[in-house]
């Protein structure tokens, strides 16, 4: 059974359609990369399966559980989604941490929260160890106590991953998680989610990398004005395209 | 004399930072209140929207329109485009001269229209300030709490709240040291502040030196505010 399915999905901005009849499925420890030009719902999907926008149509399935339908307002209330959030992690394309907080309490913040709601299933302490131990796995032992602005921008990202992976997952997004940064930045990030894959995380990764996409997912899927034109094998899509726009849009960065 | 004189100037000090701290008392909530009132955004015509669009045409503009946020930017507009003595003026005479009714005939009238004018009006600056350190907190930072399952509460008073505190800290403390000097205006009304104070030795006396002599107290209070401001931006200053 898939971990997610995402069944046609429909998202519209007032009069403009953004996503149009969006299905698609990702199986356990997969890694799914979406590529696309710009304003083609890259964004947009990734904000609706993490609630941060609400589609018009369509449903999304996580583990076999339906957690959204558009046509059933009970899955549209807050504290339902609440929960079923959880069963997503995002990383953004220009981080987004808190500045008032060490690169440490980031981590831990959402955690410590969470698990004093539930009745302190664990300790501050245990929360710490496990977020420092995350910030290991990124590579920023050294750097835990270190507030974003002493941060570079890989760095940055780095904590905000370690940030979305704390809250454990089942599927971890990246928007752009690379476009913010200086070239010479971007490898160490890539580094750190190629290790991820290598781990068997399950992933969607919107990305403009086109050898990472290639390389690191399992699944590629390409988009073009609010629908998927061709999904498949990385380098099925991406070395031998089938689709006419497919082909202008991988020519066109071939270009530059 | 110069001891009279002092004891003179006390009092009006003491005028002064009545008004001073009775302003902040309530200016401080209200302008919160007025902030919220110009950000919100409802919109009782949005009905009209159904079933068809004309960009432009006045069903649209009726369909968009805030009147919550529209009254209240209007009347910020006109608080912060007129003069406050010219607001003192109106709010202390307007009510003996328009209705025949002087309702500040009691013993500290003065000193309520006083206040109450300067709480109009300082309200309507702070509000200002309190909704861009609002609006100055990026979209981001919330969706970033929603998407790590925070609720609502968690996020404003884990995440967005401090950083709106160190948006507003820098041009309050520049509207509250504004607001010491504006005290003077209260000898408008004829209340008895430092500047009507001092000036009244120059007509009984004939000196000038207590005139002079008020800049100090201003110097000194201005002074220990700016020190109690650079503190808290110090405090404040460690995250950006
Ligand atoms: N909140 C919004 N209101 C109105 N239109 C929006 C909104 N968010 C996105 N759009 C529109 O939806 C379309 C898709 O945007 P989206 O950000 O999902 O694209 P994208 O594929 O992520 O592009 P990019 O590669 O530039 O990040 C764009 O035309 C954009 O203008
Ligand atoms: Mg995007």
């Amino acid at each position: 059974m898939s971990i997610l399915e995402v069944s046609h999905i429909e998202k519209h901005f007032g009069a403009t359609q953004v996503l149009t009849d969006i299905s698609f499925s990702l199986e356990k420890g997969q890694a799914l990369s979406i590529i696309g030009s710009s304003g083609s719902g890259k964004t947009t999907l990734l904000r609706c399966l993490n609630f941060l926008e609400t589609p018009d149509r369509g449903t999304i399935s996580v583990n076999g559980t339906p957690i959204f339908d558009a046509a059933d307002s009970t899955t549209k209330s807050e504290a339902e989604i609440r929960q079923k959030r959880l069963h997503f992690g995002l990383v953004f394309q220009n981080f987004n941490l808190f500045p008032q907080y060490t690169a440490l309490q980031n981590v831990t913040l959402a955690r410590e929260l969470l698990s004093k709601e539930q009745g302190g299933g664990e300790t501050k302490a245990e929360i710490e160890t496990a977020g420092r131990e995350l910030l290991a796995q990124m590579g920023l032992a050294d750097r835990a106590d270190h507030y974003p602005h002493q941060l570079s921008g890989g760095q940055q990202q780095r904590v905000a991953i370690a940030r979305a992976l704390a809250l454990q997952p089942d599927i971890l997004c990246f928007d752009e998680p690379t476009s913010a940064l200086d070239p010479e930045l971007t490898g160490e990030v890539l580094k750190v989610i190629r290790s991820l894959a290598e781990k068997k995380t399950t992933m969607i990764i919107v990305t403009h990398e086109m050898a990472f996409a290639r390389d690191v997912a399992d699944q590629v899927i390409f988009m073009d004005g609010g629908v998927i034109v061709e999904q498949g094998d990385p380098h099925q899509v991406i070395d031998h395209p089938r689709e006419e726009r497919t082909k202008q849009f991988l020519s066109r960065y071939a270009e530059n | 004399m110069f001891w009279t004189v002092t004891l003179s100037l006390l009092k009006g000090l003491g005028a002064a930072t009545q008004l001073f701290f009775l302003t902040l008392l309530f200016a401080l909530p209200l302008g919160l209140v007025i902030a919220f009132g110009s950000m919100n955004k409802w919109q009782p015509f949005r009905f009209l929207l159904y079933g068809q669009e004309h960009p432009g045409s006045v069903t649209s503009w009726l369909a968009g329109w805030r009147p919550i946020s529209w009254i209240t930017n209007v009347v910020v507009w006109i608080i912060r485009g007129t003069p406050l003595m010219l607001q003192l003026i109106i709010i202390f005479y307007g009510p003996g001269l328009w209705f025949d009714n002087n309702i500040w005939a009691f013993s500290s009238g003065r000193m309520f229209a006083c206040t109450l004018a300067f709480v109009i009006n300082y309200a309507c600056y702070f509000s200002v300030i309190y909704r861009g350190g609002i609006e100055g907190v990026p979209v981001g930072q919330r969706e970033a709490g929603e998407v790590l399952g925070m609720t609502r509460r968690q996020i404003f008073f884990k995440i967005t709240l401090l950083q709106m505190v160190k948006r507003v800290v820098p041009p309050m403390s520049n509207e509250i040291i504004t607001l010491v000097k504006d005290t003077s205006l209260a000898r408008i009304i004829a209340i008895t502040e430092l500047i009507k104070a001092g000036e009244a030795f120059m007509k009984s006396d004939g000196i000038t030196w207590p005139l002079f002599y008020t800049a100090v107290y201003y110097l000194l209070f201005v002074g220990i505010l700016t020190i109690l401001f650079n503190r808290l931006e110090r405090k404040l200053s460690y995250f950006r």
